[in-house]
């Protein structure tokens, strides 16, 4: 056993030796970590577990998870879904199972001086894999462009300023009925990271624990192309990414009436696979960890 | 459920304190933005994972991009040091990458001031 985890990390090291640019990981570009965001997708094709992600407001809970399998460097597919319990003040309670979806991504570009990655993904929604009672029976198709963006190249006259980072999601779903809208799916997250405050920018006696502490506000949108408004939330939150999990909780605030009437929060534990299991489930299908 | 959660989550933690993981920076000196009154004799990092040494560095420059080693820096376990020459006062930027035992690659950069 020793002895072949031994082989497999001579073999890491003198691919490491041989392609000394395949050395990075989940959510990292650079001098840049970003956490991984809880209500938007974020930009990187990699090894990762969201188990559970519990969602609770607005006449309704939601128990969800996401599994993130690199298929090659740069390149993952993910899997969701998760358990969804309504009950809507004046309606009959539904409960069920929400349908699998499904998403390849890959990373296309990754720029570590500039602190920049952007990717391409493809959700597919597979209508009728969830319970009637809270799932569509038809497929939605949902084309994304994903970006993040560390603001570390900043002057250093805005030294303070290069802890922010932006993530952005842009999809247009396109369900596979007549009878629903296509929508334009838009959310991303703002975040201040206090870690790369500490070590890049300016040493403020944060301890580790708190330093790996990232304030957060995501928002997410959808903007029917057919009829109806836009609806969504913004979501203001604390991330404490570990050196294997990262633990995030954040709150949820309606923009509009036909958004919800209430106040919710979310609360998302999440593994970091490639850390946990680098030599096996962590790593990719096939080729060297980026 | 919730339970089944529990236990799978436990399951994982487990085996997480037996992985290595990314090396983080967790303290420097000197670091991140501090003034100095005197030039410092060193540099030493101190990572969260042991590091490995033949794909890790750590570089001081000035502002013109001098390189301001009084010689080899050196990785051994969780730490990263480099001698420096005598440091006149000005701006100079510490420029680092480690790979930690499983080949996982971080990097970073500061700045830090020697006054006159």
């Amino acid at each position: 056993m020793f002895c072949f985890s031994l082989r497999l990390r001579i073999a890491a090291l003198a691919a490491l030796a041989a392609f000394p640019q395949f050395a990075h990981a989940h959510g990292i570009v650079g001098a840049r970590f970003f956490s991984a965001t809880i209500t938007s997708d974020d930009p990187f094709a990699a090894d990762e577990l969201a188990l559970p992600t519990i969602s609770l407001g607005n006449h309704e809970e939601d128990y969800e998870f996401e599994y993130t399998k690199s298929i090659v460097p740069r390149f993952s597919v993910s899997f969701g879904g998760g358990y969804v319990d309504s009950h809507p003040p004046g309606e009959a309670r539904a409960a069920g199972w929400e349908n699998l979806e499904i998403t390849p991504t890959w990373q296309f570009v990754t720029d570590a001086d500039g602190e920049f990655v952007v990717s391409a993904a493809f959700s597919v929604e597979i209508g009728g894999s969830g319970s009637a009672a809270v799932a569509d029976r038809f497929t939605t198709f949902t084309p994304k462009l994903l970006f993040g963006k560390g603001f570390g190249d900043l002057p250093d006259s805005m030294a303070l300023v290069r802890p922010f980072a932006l993530t952005g999601v842009i999809g247009y779903a396109i369900p596979g009925t007549s009878t629903a809208s296509r929508a334009i799916e838009w959310s991303g997250a703002f975040e201040y990271s206090l870690l790369y405050l500490q070590n890049n920018v300016r040493d403020v006696g944060l301890s580790n624990t708190l330093a790996r502490l990232t304030p957060v506000v995501e928002y997410s949108f959808t903007s029917p192309t057919d009829a109806g408004g836009t609806t969504g939330t913004i979501d203001p939150g604390l991330i404490w990414s570990g050196q294997y999990v990262q633990f995030a909780a954040e709150a949820i605030i309606p923009v509009n009436r036909a958004s919800g009437d209430t106040l919710g929060v979310r609360m998302q534990l999440h593994f970091y696979l490639d850390d946990i299991f680098p030599q096996s489930i962590g790593a990719p299908i096939f080729g060297s960890r980026p | 459920m919730i339970m089944r959660i529990v236990v799978a989550n436990a399951l994982f933690a487990g085996l997480a304190s037996a992985a290595s993981a990314h090396a983080f920076l967790e303290r420097a000196s000197p670091s991140a933005g501090e003034n100095l009154r005197a030039s410092p004799a060193r540099i030493v990092l101190h990572f969260s994972e042991a590091l490995e040494a033949s794909f890790s560095d750590v570089r001081v420059t000035d502002k013109n991009g001098r390189d301001m080693a009084a010689g080899p820096s050196l990785a051994y376990g969780t730490e990263m040091d480099l001698p420096l020459k005598t440091l006149l006062p000005g701006r100079y930027r510490v420029s680092w990458h480690a790979v930690s035992v499983d080949t996982h690659r971080t990097e970073g950069k500061y700045n830090f001031l020697v006054l006159p």
